[in-house]
């Protein structure tokens, strides 16, 4: 069983690789604005801190690392997830889900395999790149340090994952809104600055029920040595939201099959 | 040996109705009004293996809903279907193994890369056994002769290539029962006959077709059988020649006068159309009136140049049939 | 008739009558295309209403983020922490007052051969596209700007009262067709380009950044600044929102409102004339291709 599924997903890999080789133009442009257009935010915090201003108790590099780990994990869901809420809206508005669904594989596996797409790499790339320049300025990393860092970044990957699947989800029954993702990306915001300039409530929420800070922040801390009680804590979460996320569009599939409807 | 049959299947929905002025608009953001309908609506047939069915209807009659609980992609909201001893919606994850489907609007090929490389993906899927997939690629793509064309990328393909390449990706694990959902929409006559006669191969193999189409050619030319849909419910179900003889027998004459005559009035004869004071069309029931007797009245009763003698084309029966609120063998 | 009246009532009259006449048919034109838009979109209006949501949410991390920087400064760049909330709450209510998508519009209507049908029309389609936008934006105005407004008013308590009303409304108007020239011309590429796409998205990118909705202008480096004087990316969000607030400044350069407002006003006419040159040219490719 896994290994057919192991099976399928090379399939994918080898199928998306070739596209983006026949398309290379559209795929290096599509790279290149993809890594463009989430170079905001570190030029907003470069902007405040050019300006004289800063957060307190934060130095510009410590702000530029944790919006590079949420560059590269946005790189990552880029690659590995985002593609999931287009198909399904794709499918669901052409009424073609069926074919999917006649497939002998789990749907929400097929989708997210099929829609793998390497566009996210340049982003990936980009946000290493800030990741080892704003590293290069903190204090020696420990290996501990970069454990604990391994185990936050996967964690806010999974939040990523749950995030692109509660909005395919949602795209069932808001039926071919592309403004979807502006709702989730506005929330994911608040993973890209320090967690100690939000409120305490706000903090709270993005800690544990809609862990958007696992994304940017926790990581980044544990790479300045900063990662407390908390941080772990809220491991957890991210794994129920990811499951939530992955719950959440199974259902969506029973109610598009009209059990009980 | 039926390999499918459906009890009293029936599917209902539910949606809203939403206005389009700007008060309702602005009304239907707070309250919106239920309205069930029937989709499909207490039906119920049987296949015989090794049969190709047509299941034919108008758009919307529910065709594709039926199709659907068929692959077992949708709930039905009562009633029992048996495909192979499986009941699709609860047994999907298994059943699907053993069917095919071709729909004629939604590729299943990745557009961008060669079929075969799609192929290679429904190997992984259907876990179909390196030698086995080989011996099956090489049957179809030979029969379809496809041999080249499957390694270019499908974005370059012809309509025709792309279609004989959906139906090869849908035989490769060798499903038992194919469902065909407009297999032939969009084709020219070569494509389509070539379609046809690999269905007629693969169905000579033992493969069971159920077939749904716009196009009453390929009933005429594929299935023996034939339901059809109207309405959400079942208004025929039986074979071609059964369908024409329930009708009665009726014949089409098409006249091209030299004169213009005042009107044709006949026993048994209908006109059903007239193009201009010269051309008419008429309709001869068989039953009031021979045909012989129709033409002897016809050459008594005006001057004509040119005239034809057809069937009653297909489209008209399944009109009358559509038509006709319910009719039954 | 017609002869008589012209010698009764004199040959300026009667071109006035026909201005007024020329006018009236462009309004009735302007208004049945824009109740079709509105028509056509309110079937999207929970689509626009995603705002209501997002909006908020972006203010509150701007929110957060400014208090932080903020903290122990009285100003940054001769703006006040109050005057910088105000500056996001008025560009994010400026932009639902003059978004469009004119640009991925005619994009979409040359790459699918649909701009002939327009193009058979007796009317320009940017004209068609204003009216389109005007509908638009009036489903904009009630299912975005209007929740928006009540929110950053009454709940987060922003100060959203103009330094004058006057300015203000024809600092939007201008940046309303602003948007809508700059848009169009930049979707009058596709008539020469087959990827026109990605000069619009690269537009687009620049546009976001140096338009103002990311961060005030005055935030960027002097040349930077100096560069943005002689762009017209500044007229689509940051002037209005300056002349909002009752002070411009750019590049050390300081203006009052009047002028401002003015230098926006001659802006909107250059690139409505470039707009117009495109056209035309475009038009000249048109039927040079089609035939």
């Amino acid at each position: 069983m896994l290994k057919k599924y192991i099976r399928i997903y090379r399939e994918c890999i080898k199928i998306s690789i070739a596209t983006a080789i026949t398309y290379r133009l559209n795929f290096i442009l599509d790279n290149f604005i993809m890594l463009a257009s989430n170079a905001f935010f570190p030029l907003v915090t470069l902007l405040i801190y050019g300006s004289g201003a800063e957060f307190p108790n934060w130095s510009l590099y410590e702000v530029l690392l944790i919006q590079a780990v949420f560059t590269m994990s946005t790189g990552i869901a880029n690659i590995l997830f985002n593609g999931v809420l287009w198909a399904t809206m794709r499918h669901i508005i052409e009424g073609s889900l069926e074919i999917v669904l006649i497939k002998p594989v789990d749907c929400l596996f097929f989708l997210t395999a099929s829609t793998v797409d390497f566009s996210g790499a340049g982003l990936f790339l980009g946000g290493a790149v800030l990741f080892a320049a704003a590293l290069s300025h903190a204090g020696p990393v420990s290996i501990l340090m970069a454990l604990q860092f391994l185990i936050l970044f996967i964690s806010g990957v999974f939040v990523m994952m749950g995030i692109s699947f509660i909005m395919a989800a949602t795209s069932f029954k808001w039926v071919g809104n592309s403004r979807l993702p502006e709702i989730f990306d506005s929330i994911k915001y608040f993973g890209r600055y320090p967690q100690n300039i939000f409120h305490k409530t706000i903090s709270a929420v993005t800690s544990f029920i809609i862990p958007v800070a696992m994304i940017g922040y926790f990581p980044a801390a544990a790479l300045l040595g900063e990662a407390d009680g908390i941080a772990f804590i809220a491991v957890l979460p991210c794994f129920l939201f990811a499951a939530a996320g992955v719950l959440l569009f199974k259902y969506m599939i029973r109610l598009y099959e009209g059990v009980g409807g | 040996m039926a390999i499918i049959s459906v009890s009293n299947l029936t599917k209902t929905y539910y949606t809203y109705r939403r206005g389009s002025s700007f008060t309702d608009t602005l009304k239907s953001f707070f309250r919106r009004e239920r309205i069930s309908i029937n989709a499909v609506n207490n039906v119920s047939f049987e296949v015989e293996e090794g049969q190709i069915a047509g299941i034919l209807g108008p758009n919307g009659a529910g065709k594709s809903t039926t199709i659907k609980m068929l692959t077992g992609t949708l709930y039905p909201t009562s009633g029992n279907i048996s495909v192979m001893g499986y009941t699709p919606f609860r047994d999907r994850n298994t059943y699907v193994n053993h069917i095919g489907a071709v729909f004629g609007q939604k590729s299943q090929l990745v557009w961008d890369i060669p079929p075969v490389d799609s192929f290679h993906m429904n190997k992984a899927i259907y876990s179909i056994p390196e030698k086995e997939f080989k011996k099956t690629l090489d049957e179809l793509t030979s029969l379809f002769e496809l041999e080249d064309i499957i390694e270019k990328p499908t974005r370059v393909l012809s309509l025709g290539e792309r279609m004989k390449c959906e139906f090869v990706m849908a035989m490769l694990h060798r499903p038992k029962i194919v469902f065909l959902d407009e297999p032939t929409i969009g084709l020219d006559v070569i494509a389509k006959q070539k379609i046809r006669a690999f269905i007629r191969e693969m169905n000579r193999q033992g493969v069971t077709f159920i077939l749904t189409t716009h196009d009453l050619e390929d009933v005429e030319q594929l299935a023996r059988k034939v339901i059809i849909i109207n309405h959400g419910q079942k208004v025929f179900d039986g074979t071609l020649q059964n369908l024409k003889m329930n009708l009665g027998a009726k014949k089409i004459i098409r006249v091209i006068l030299t004169e213009p005559v005042a009107d044709i009035k006949l026993d048994g004869v209908k006109v059903i159309e007239k193009n201009s004071d010269l051309e008419y069309t008429m309709e001869v029931d068989l039953e009031n009136n021979s045909i012989n007797a129709v033409i002897r009245q016809l050459t008594e009763m005006c001057e004509f140049s040119d005239i034809s003698i057809k069937e009653l084309p297909m489209e008209k029966i399944i009109t009358e049939i559509y038509e006709s609120k319910s009719f039954n063998e | 008739m017609a002869c008589s009246c012209a010698v009764q009532c004199g040959y300026n009259h009667m071109v006035g009558a026909e201005m007024m006449n020329y006018l009236a048919k462009k309004l009735k034109v302007i208004r049945a295309v824009a109740l079709v838009t509105y028509k056509e979109w309110s079937a999207y209006r929970t689509h626009s209403m995603v705002s209501i949501f997002v909006g908020p949410v972006y203010f509150i991390v701007q929110y957060f983020i400014w208090s932080a920087v903020y903290s122990g400064k009285a100003s940054l760049n001769g703006m006040e922490l109050s005057q910088m909330l105000t500056y996001f709450g008025v560009t994010t209510l400026i932009g639902y007052l003059t978004m469009d998508f004119a640009d991925w519009n005619l994009q979409m209507l040359v790459r699918t051969g649909k701009f002939l049908t327009f193009a058979l029309r007796p009317i320009h389609h940017r004209f068609f596209a204003l009216s389109q936008k005007i509908g638009h934006r009036i489903l904009g105005f009630i299912f975005e700007f209007l929740p928006c407004l009540f929110i950053f008013v009454f709940i987060f308590k922003v100060n959203l009262k103009p330094a004058n009303y006057g300015w203000a409304i024809i600092s939007v108007i201008l940046a309303f067709l602003m948007n809508l020239y700059l848009n169009y011309t930049i979707g009058m590429t596709a008539f020469w380009l087959v990827q026109a796409s990605g000069v619009r998205r690269v537009y687009l990118l620049f546009q976001s950044i140096f338009s103002g909705g990311l961060i005030p202008l005055m935030f960027f480096p002097p040349l930077v600044q100096k560069l943005m004087l002689f762009l017209p990316f500044q007229y689509v969000s940051y002037v209005p929102a300056m002349v909002f607030i009752g002070r411009y400044n750019l590049a050390g350069v300081s203006m009052p409102i009047p002028h401002i407002v003015g230098l926006q006003a001659a802006a909107v006419a250059v690139t409505a004339l470039f707009s117009e040159y495109v056209y035309r040219l475009s038009m000249k490719r048109f039927t040079g291709v089609g035939a």
